[in-house]
């Protein structure tokens, strides 16, 4: 009994002794190192504005053990600049789902069309589905190389503008729902489109900032939507680099913030899970989140921890959390080539804090 | 049967003509309704993007007119006062209107 009692005080000593950002981060600026100067340099080459070539970092932010060691911006981005997460959009429209799924909204099995009505077409597709990016729905996503196919364009500017998500309903089946990952920004316009039917017409405006932005002190956050008012979850949400480290904060600590348990562990378990698709694939899907392990082996990324996972968009944008390193790490871009590298950049940033010492 | 083949021998040129229109016919009617809509992209984009690139992320005038420049050319027109963005290229024109401090920037009809 006396043992169990000391283990609790344990317990709660070492969760009182986490570090957590009120309106400010906590500030706790990393030494100068050689190690912190090969990541600058690498992250911060002279900034090529006419052909746009090479890496581009627009901003770069550490966050570890909850306190601020390093920022930098470029560019015309600063610290007050809500930029744009492109595909980040997707896991942080997974984490307003985590809160949803914590109040009962919705199962993970449950049918999206339960949710969403057009999705009558496809009874058969669930909430798990899209969030592995496996509906089975014959979307083409490429943005630059096929523009006259390319589903997530015609999406966001031409035939699907005005209902995204019904746009994306209208795609034919190419494979059973659940078996195949194909990266589908209409998979996660979905998701959007049915956390109305979750939550009702009356929250669902709010929901994001009410169930997520709120809680976490995030103030700078913006997420355009349709004409119908449905959120681009595949795309368009903005924030400061300081605002979405902090949803990196809550994933690195298993949905928890502060004295609150925003996202129930079995979501984020769900989260980080590889999913395993029949057909295969270079990249290490989870749910919404992109993992450094998959079903079978390693991931993408050698020289970060295998627990590394990250939300990653267009043009270089990634938030990227270590939770074995107590590290999230924020990057914004505007990459307009293929130079830039996760790896080598996980790599430099783990060689930059390790010497700082224990942690 | 024997007159067709005979066409074909007569004018074998014209033959591989009339194919290969029949084929293009049939590759337009296929992707009539993504190549109406193409051409729209150009303009779509810049709109879209050139808005939220100034009132969303309030970046200043001369980087979002570089950010969203592509290797079509594209006019922009700024509405300042209502902070409405009206673009064109390949032809068409789009715009789009800044809708509120958390709805960002949003194209709007008339839908070109």
């Amino acid at each position: 009994m006396s043992r169990l009692l000391f283990l609790l005080l344990l317990l709660t000593c070492s969760a009182g002794a986490q570090t957590w950002p009120d309106e400010q981060w906590p500030v706790h600026k990393l030494t100068p190192s050689p190690a912190l100067k090969d990541l600058e340099t690498y992250a911060f080459p002279p900034r090529d504005e006419q052909e746009r070539k090479g890496v581009r970092t627009d901003a770069l932010l550490i966050i570890r053990d909850g306190e601020l060691v390093y920022e930098r911006y470029a560019g015309v981005t600063t610290a007050q600049t809500p930029h744009l997460t492109w595909s980040i959009s997707k896991s942080i429209l997974a984490t307003v789902l985590g809160v949803a799924f914590g109040e009962g909204r919705f199962k993970l099995a449950d049918p999206v069309a339960s949710f969403y009505a057009p999705f009558n077409a496809h009874p058969d597709i669930r909430v798990q589905d899209l969030l592995h990016w496996a509906s089975g729905l014959d979307w083409q996503e490429d943005y630059e190389y096929a523009p006259l196919d390319s589903s997530v364009v015609a999406m966001l500017y031409t035939r699907g503008r005005t209902d995204m998500a019904r746009f994306t309903a209208e795609h034919p089946v190419a494979s059973a729902p659940g078996t195949s990952y194909r990266y589908s920004s209409g998979d996660s316009t979905v998701l959007a489109a049915a956390l109305r039917g979750m939550v009702g017409e009356a929250a669902y405006a709010d929901y994001p900032w009410t169930a997520l932005f709120d809680p976490l002190g995030i103030k700078s956050a913006v997420w355009e939507t349709d004409a119908t008012g449905t959120f681009v979850g595949s795309s368009y949400a903005y924030m400061t680099a300081r605002d979405l480290a902090r949803i990196g904060l809550l994933m690195e600590r298993r949905g928890q913030w502060q004295d609150r348990q925003l996202l129930p562990t079995q979501w984020v378990d769900f989260n980080l899970t590889p999913f395993k698709s029949q057909t295969p694939t270079s990249e290490a899907p989870g749910g919404h989140w992109w993992l450094n392990k998959t079903a079978d082996g390693p991931g993408p990324w050698p020289d970060a921890p295998p627990d590394t996972f990250a939300g990653l968009g267009h043009w270089g944008q990634a938030l990227y959390v270590i939770p074995s390193a107590g590290l999230v790490i924020v990057r914004y871009a505007d990459d307009r080539d293929g130079t830039y590298d996760h790896d080598q950049l996980l790599k430099l940033t783990l060689k930059a804090v390790a010497g700082e010492g224990v942690k | 049967m024997t007159a067709q083949k005979s066409f074909i021998r007569r004018r074998p040129l014209s033959s591989l003509g009339i194919l290969i229109l029949l084929v293009l016919l049939a590759l337009i009617w296929t992707w009539r309704v993504q190549l109406q809509a193409f051409p729209t992209i150009i303009s779509a984009y810049t709109a879209k993007e050139y808005c939220s690139c100034r009132y969303v992320m309030n970046n200043p005038v001369d980087y979002c007119q570089s950010y969203v420049k592509q290797w079509l050319p594209s006019t922009l027109t700024e509405g300042l006062s209502e902070k409405r963005i009206t673009a064109t290229g390949m032809g068409r024109e789009s715009s789009a209107q800044w809708q509120g401090l958390r709805q960002g920037c949003r194209l709007v009809s008339p839908a070109s």
